[in-house]
């Protein structure tokens, strides 16, 4: 039961990262990543192959969410200056093309063969449990930081009108590139951790669910309250991801058919959540006027 | 060479059909529609519902299926869509890849995630100029064809095409001269329903009816209306024949499971250098 639940909740804490992730890049700057679970892919990937050539997992993990930032960063640039749908339709192109590079190109990834036996960075279960959380509280407390910061205001701006926020003098540009690679930068960290956690890796364990699960934490957390997306994450990833032990239990329905019956619910999830409670659970931050005028006063006031 | 350039006018030609009714949905309702290659595979087990489960004959199964996804297509803006009108595009972008979730999903709990086929007689290839034609692809001309003229006399010919230009043109104008958008809308989501059941249909003779068929295709799909344009829906068309000369030409020098990259590459590059496509205004760049 105990090895069991710290899975899970090793589990939820990746799929919890990649959600902040998100967040950030669509909840905040509104910018649509349905290419999420290549980039995640790609963490992974690099993670395990750097490790399995002799390099410390530290370092590989580090180096891994570079080169998943700096691969976020130019897949944004192809479309930044256009409307979201189009970064949607791009991160997805990209996404496609890159499982397609790691299924074929076996000669670097091992193709459908998978790389086994990647060394973690920690023995045992809940040491490694220790680590995720970790990584997700860092991400998380970086996240709330930036959220009151100037840059996450400019983010909220350009997400709600980004003509204004250019007009205020703000670099849209530059602004979108930065997020999305930060945001690039954490999905890159969940994939490794992921990598270090099954310690095998094969091209079917990424796909559009990781990217379905992400969206969905994050559209009934609240968009853009990191609060409510690790909310959501721990209790609807956790209610999904328990189902897949229910397997024994509903003899009636092959795996297949419950995973696909975990998908239906995400899709049905996600358009309820939409059409109802578009704001999510929680609010986003936003600076309110009585908080902003009490600053001022007291501002004013050690001024004087 | 010359086969190369026929059959990539063939698989151009079939992902005209879907990329036009993207490229309709666009116009009319302002939002990408991810749940275009959803809808593909719906309509392609429908026709296979009625043909191998209801034992019916392959024109009466495609009648039905084309209707039947028509109607799924309606009920989806009615139960989806509808209640979303007038929020953000990407809203409605995501809800769209909620609907695929719930279509594909379906498909799967039901049918199996295994490949079907449709009950039809295999036919031997036929030669002709030099050409290998298969009975498949000259069905697909004719089918594609024969669509998309239909399509083009509905939009250029009948009230209900000039209504649709009228609200993909200017809403708010075309609803102050009395079109009723609610009309127009259920429209062309029918149309878009028949438009993906055919090229359902189509890819399931060549390849075997599966989940995932009509979500491998949404990237050519998406491709192709940029590239021609998207917001004009008849510029999908030579979109779709670029990419898909350009795909099949690509297998000379890349082996021809990267076609998928080739159509990636193909919708960055549009993007890049020309994102109102080849045909389009630049009215979407900001």
């Amino acid at each position: 039961m105990t090895t069991y639940l710290i899975s899970l909740l090793i589990l939820v804490c990746i799929a919890a990262i990649a959600a902040l992730a998100l967040n950030l890049q669509w909840g905040m700057t509104g910018l649509v990543n349905f290419g999420l679970f290549s980039f995640y892919m790609l963490g992974a990937y690099g993670c395990a192959l750097l490790v399995k050539a002799g390099w410390n997992p530290w370092l590989a993990l580090g180096l891994s969410m570079a080169a998943t930032a700096l691969l976020s960063a130019l897949v944004s640039l192809i479309s930044v200056r256009l409307s979201e749908d189009y970064l949607a339709i791009v991160t997805l192109g990209f996404a496609e093309s890159l499982k397609l590079v790691v299924i074929h190109e076996d000669s670097w990834t091992r193709g459908s063969l998978g790389i086994a036996d990647i060394p973690r960075p920690v023995q045992g279960d809940g040491a490694f449990l220790l680590v995720v959380a970790l990584a997700l509280l860092a991400v998380f407390l970086l996240w709330q930081h930036l959220t009151r910061s100037p840059i996450g205001r400019s983010a909220r701006a350009l997400r709600d009108d980004a003509l204004v926020a250019a007009t205020a003098g703000k670099p849209v540009l530059w602004l979108r590139i930065r997020l999305f690679s930060l945001g690039g930068a954490a999905i890159g960290l969940a994939g490794g951790l992921h990598a270090f956690y099954y310690q095998y890796i094969d091209p079917t364990q990424f796909g559009t669910i990781i990217t379905a699960y992400a969206f969905m934490a994050v559209i009934i957390g609240g968009r853009g309250s990191h609060v409510g997306v690790l909310l959501s994450a721990f209790t609807v990833v956790l209610l999904l991801e328990g189902t897949r032990y229910l397997d024994d239990a509903i003899s009636w329905l092959s795996s297949a058919q419950l995973a696909a019956l975990r998908l239906i619910l995400v899709g049905v999830a996600l358009i309820l959540v939409l059409i109802y409670r578009p704001q999510g659970m929680l609010r986003p931050y936003q600076l309110r006027a009585d908080q902003a005028a009490r600053r001022s006063v007291s501002g004013r006031s050690s001024a004087i | 060479m010359s086969q190369l350039l026929f059959n990539g006018l063939v698989t151009g030609l079939l992902v005209a059909l879907p990329a036009l009714a993207l490229s309709l949905t666009f116009s009319v309702l302002r939002f990408a529609n991810f749940a275009i290659g959803a809808m593909l595979t719906a309509g392609a087990y429908l026709i296979w519902l009625f043909n191998t489960g209801l034992g019916w004959s392959m024109p009466l199964a495609v009648a039905g299926g084309a209707l039947a996804s028509a109607a799924l297509a309606v009920l989806a803006d009615v139960l989806v869509f509808r209640p979303l009108r007038g929020r953000s595009g990407v809203t409605l972008l995501v809800a769209s890849m909620g609907l695929a979730f719930v279509l594909e999903n379906t498909v799967r709990l039901f049918a199996g995630g295994s490949s079907r086929g449709y009950d039809v007689a295999a036919a031997r290839p036929m030669r002709w100029a030099g050409l290998r034609i298969n009975q498949e692809q000259l069905l697909t001309l004719g089918v594609t064809l024969l669509a998309l003229l239909a399509v083009w006399l509905i939009l250029r010919h009948t009230r209900l095409g000039r209504a649709m230009r009228a609200v993909a043109d200017n809403p708010a104008l075309a609803a102050v001269r009395g079109i009723s958008s609610t009309r127009v809308v259920a429209a062309t989501w029918g149309l878009a329903g028949v438009l993906t059941a055919l090229a359902g249909l189509l890819i399931g003779l060549d390849m075997g009816v599966d989940p995932l068929m009509g979500w491998n295709y949404i990237l050519p799909v998406f491709a192709a209306a940029i590239l021609g344009g998207i917001g004009r829906p008849l510029a999908a068309v030579p979109g779709a024949l670029l990419l898909g000369v350009a795909s099949e030409m690509s297998t000379l020098w890349l082996p021809p499971h990267y076609r998928a990259v080739v159509a990636f590459a193909v919708m960055a590059l549009c993007l890049l250098f020309r994102p109102a496509g080849l045909f389009g205004s630049p009215w979407v760049t900001r």
